[in-house]
């Protein structure tokens, strides 16, 4: 009997989505592979501020899910982070068991990022992937501090939210699945609306294995 | 809202949960750290602006225009005078590379740096004592051949770091170029007599009358001295290689100017003068004709019209207004005349490449023209004479072989100034010079202390430009005229042409600064924010601080920063500035269910107890 959360930190309005379509893509593609699944999102956080850090879970069991009613993952064994800054910021790792999975969407080295990382010794591996850089995305991830200049238009915001991981969160769900196997590849990827950057991420992925077996 | 994780001190404990602390209250903030929200930290760094880098000396030019903006004159005069011996000189002489490259000139018009520069001198001149001293003796002499504007320079900053400097001068007067090259209506003598003896108040010996080579010798400066810096100029004029040039009534520029300037001109002009040449010293060789009695005086240049002379444009035009005719595309091939000139055989002529100093191509294939006159000044450029100096230190162009720090092979020999600089792309300027001088002096102390020569670090990464700024704060004012005497009235006298500045002028000119890239105190990042997370102790110049717990790198700051000294960097950049935060607002770790298991119970309690509830 397996039971695996994932939890996905990101940022409120800006990149709400892209954490939302890595649990929801995840979890879908469980309950295809016949898994109990569940896959939701943080109010505490009060997501709908710019730049505010907003968590979404995900999980994935053989049998029911007990605690499903509980809002929170606690001991997540999966952590991604939409934006790299983020590593600087919280306590992500709270409640991780020991062979947990760090993904950082940037374009520094496993190196770089792991003096940031708080409590590393739990990690099995820490992978660093330039989502930005792969989905080819604009500006508004890789700039983000042009950000302020350019959050009142909302120009292409119902093409994108109809698609799944149109942008950085493809490249990351790449990262997710090759790294720890959550669910298997051949059933995700059908769902995935960039499947260049999907693809492209595969071979991008940057691997700092760490001390502990990935649980 | 709940304060999940976070660790809450003991006089902020609320009894319910959702009462959030306003940030206004007493050090309320401190529960609640945003920066965490921040991906770019703003971050206060003073670039290089454009007039500072383009100056010849680098003089801090952003810093003194600050300084008078605030009524500091005297700082601003000692902040100038670090990089330039003598503002006064340069106040009216200098060719400003710094105003073409101000960036208000592309918005109105370029600040008249020079004019503020020439205020400072003046009131630098009128001070008894002057601001700069001599530093702790070293003990240690230094010569330093020639007192033009680069020797001057070398003496100056040598004095001040404490060397015994002495200044061998070939000629009755002090100032060599600055004196012969630059007429009276210009640089009146006595402001740069006024200079030369702030230089002797400082501590540095004048010997005129003294040629190396002649009174003094090579191994005389080899053995006398721990140093010696050689700025001798270029001295000779060149010739154009025309026919009958040495006949009498062919003067050449620099001596002319020269012989003016030392007081021993036998000179007299006849009514019509021609001066062949298009750069700067035969536009001052044109307009000292009309002083000197010229009734008519025109410019022959080979250059095809006046965009290619390669001189100051706002000279052009005042020499233009003063009456001075132009013929473009001649070169002088004859002097007529039987014994003096008569005329000049001009044939059309046009240089062979892009630059001025390329080899000339004269067509002589037409008919030369017959062009009476009865003197021609040649001003056409200068090249060294250095017969005094060792073969061994010689190059192919015929001026000294110095290495990258102006010194001659492994000798305490150095060398700065036009002599160097020509032919190395420089324009041979009086602020160059003073420029290579400083460098110069900087290497000699280097080396008589022992320290190694390295070569020199430009601090320069980033030179502010407009796009950098934001222009909306800076409303378009035209630049403060310089008064300047009438053409008709001016081309008669020696006095001087262009008039200075009042103060309330100075200050006014100096207040359209735009501060490129540097922090000056404008208080707009301190107002903008919409945290309030930029503090100061008070209000000066890069006393601003961010506070990075709470600044949300929202970007507004550096926006409205007008003159692009913030600039945002990726806060993965810094190790530093680690704001750990478990998540939003929750009391205790945990799930919600649990967490307000206290609060659920709350109402249950009785009345005291819930007013003493932990």
């Amino acid at each position: 009997m397996s039971y695996t959360e994932l939890t996905v930190w990101t940022r409120g309005i800006i990149m709400d989505k892209e954490g939302r379509d890595i649990v929801n893509s995840v979890a879908a593609a469980g309950r295809l592979e016949g898994k109990f699944a569940q896959a939701m999102e943080n109010y505490v956080d009060n997501p709908d501020r710019t730049n505010a850090p907003t968590r979404k879970y995900c999980r994935l069991s053989d049998s029911e899910i007990e605690n499903a009613l509980t809002y929170e993952n606690e001991h997540p064994s999966i952590v991604v982070l939409v934006e790299q800054t983020m590593v600087k910021g919280w306590d992500y790792m709270r409640g991780m068991p020991p062979g947990g999975t760090l993904v950082i969407n940037t374009h520094y080295t496993p190196d770089y990022m792991l003096r940031f990382v708080p409590g590393p010794e739990r990690l099995a591996q820490l992978v660093c992937v330039d989502a930005a850089k792969l989905a080819e995305h604009k500006w508004l991830y890789y700039r983000l501090g042009e950000l302020g200049l350019d959050r009142l238009s909302t120009e292409g915001a119902a093409e994108r939210s109809k698609a799944i991981a149109p942008d950085i969160a493809a490249p990351l769900i790449a990262a997710v699945v090759k790294t720890t196997g959550i669910v298997k590849m051949e059933t995700i990827e059908p769902m995935i609306a960039n499947k260049a950057a999907f693809r492209a991420a595969l071979d991008e992925l940057h691997v700092l294995p760490l001390g502990q077996a990935v649980a | 809202m709940s304060t999940k994780g976070t660790h809450i001190p003991d006089w902020l404990q609320v009894p319910f949960a959702g009462i959030t602390p306003a940030p206004s209250q007493t050090k309320g903030q401190d529960l609640f750290p945003t920066g965490n929200w921040r991906s770019i930290r703003p971050v206060y760094r003073d670039k290089m602006p454009p007039c500072n880098n383009a100056c010849g000396t680098n003089e801090k030019i952003q810093g003194y225009l600050d300084l008078v903006k605030r009524g500091k004159y005297l700082d601003a005069y000692a902040l100038i005078k670090e990089d330039m011996p003598f503002p006064s000189v340069t106040g009216r002489v200098c060719y400003h590379p710094c105003e073409q490259a101000c960036n208000r000139g592309q918005h109105d018009e370029a600040i008249s740096i020079r004019a503020v520069e020439r205020f400072l001198g003046d009131l630098g001149q009128a001070l008894p004592k002057d601001v700069v001293v001599a530093g702790p003796p070293t003990g240690k002499t230094v010569a330093v051949v020639g007192s033009g504007p680069a020797g001057h320079s070398a003496a100056y900053q040598l004095a001040r770091l404490g060397y015994s400097v002495t200044i061998l001068e070939k000629s009755p007067k002090a100032g060599g170029l600055n004196r012969g090259g630059i007429p009276d209506w210009v640089l009146p003598q006595h402001v740069l007599d006024r200079e030369i003896e702030r230089l002797v108040e400082l501590g540095v010996t004048i010997q005129t009358n003294t040629e190396v080579g002649k009174d003094v010798t090579w191994d005389a400066l080899k053995n006398n001295y721990d140093a010696c810096v050689l700025a001798v100029g270029l001295t000779e004029p060149n010739s154009v290689r025309a026919d009958g040039e040495d006949k009498g009534g062919v003067h050449y520029g620099l001596p002319f100017l020269r012989d003016i300037g030392m007081g021993t001109s036998t000179v007299k002009l006849g009514p019509r003068v021609a001066v062949i040449g298009g750069g700067n010293t035969a536009i001052d060789c044109a307009r000292e004709a009309f002083r000197q009695g010229a009734q008519e005086v025109t410019m022959i240049t080979v250059e095809s019209n006046t965009q290619e002379m390669p001189c100051v444009p706002e000279d052009l035009h005042d020499m233009l207004e003063e009456g001075v005719e132009l013929m473009h595309g001649f070169a002088m091939t004859a002097v007529r005349g039987n014994g003096t000139v008569d005329a000049l055989e001009l044939h059309p002529a046009r240089f062979t490449g892009a630059i001025n100093a390329s080899p000339i191509a004269v067509n002589r294939e037409v008919a030369g023209v017959n062009f009476p006159v009865d003197q021609v000044i040649i001003a056409v450029g200068q090249h060294p004479s250095l017969q005094w100096l060792p073969a061994e230190f010689k190059n192919e162009r015929g001026t000294i072989a110095v290495d990258a720090f102006g010194r001659l092979g492994n000798t305490n020999f150095f060398a700065a100034g036009d002599i160097v600089q020509i032919g190395s792309g420089q324009p041979l300027m009086v602020v160059n010079a003073v420029g290579d001088g400083k460098r110069v002096a900087f290497n000699v102390d280097r080396v008589l202390r022992g320290e190694r020569l390295e070569p020199r670090a430009i601090p320069i990464d980033v030179i502010t430009d407009l796009k950098r700024m934001n222009m909306t704060y800076f409303p378009h004012f035209p630049r403060v005229a310089q008064e300047m005497l009438q053409a008709a009235s001016r081309r008669r006298t020696q006095d001087e042409v262009i008039q200075a500045y009042s103060e309330e002028q100075a200050v006014e000119e100096a207040n359209r600064c735009f501060s490129c890239g540097t922090c000056n105190a404008c208080d707009n990042c301190y107002l903008v924010c919409p945290e309030p997370c930029i503090v100061r102790p008070e209000r000066s110049n890069g006393l601003y601080k961010i506070l990075v717990d709470y600044c949300k790198g929202c970007r507004v700051c550096i926006e409205e920063c007008p003159t692009g000294c913030l600039e945002g960097v990726p806060e993965l950049d810094f190790d530093t500035g680690v704001v750990r935060m478990d998540t939003a607002f929750a009391i205790t770790q945990g799930l919600h269910g649990r967490q307000a298991k206290e609060l659920r119970e709350l109402p249950n309690l009785p009345a005291k107890d819930i007013e003493n509830w932990r």
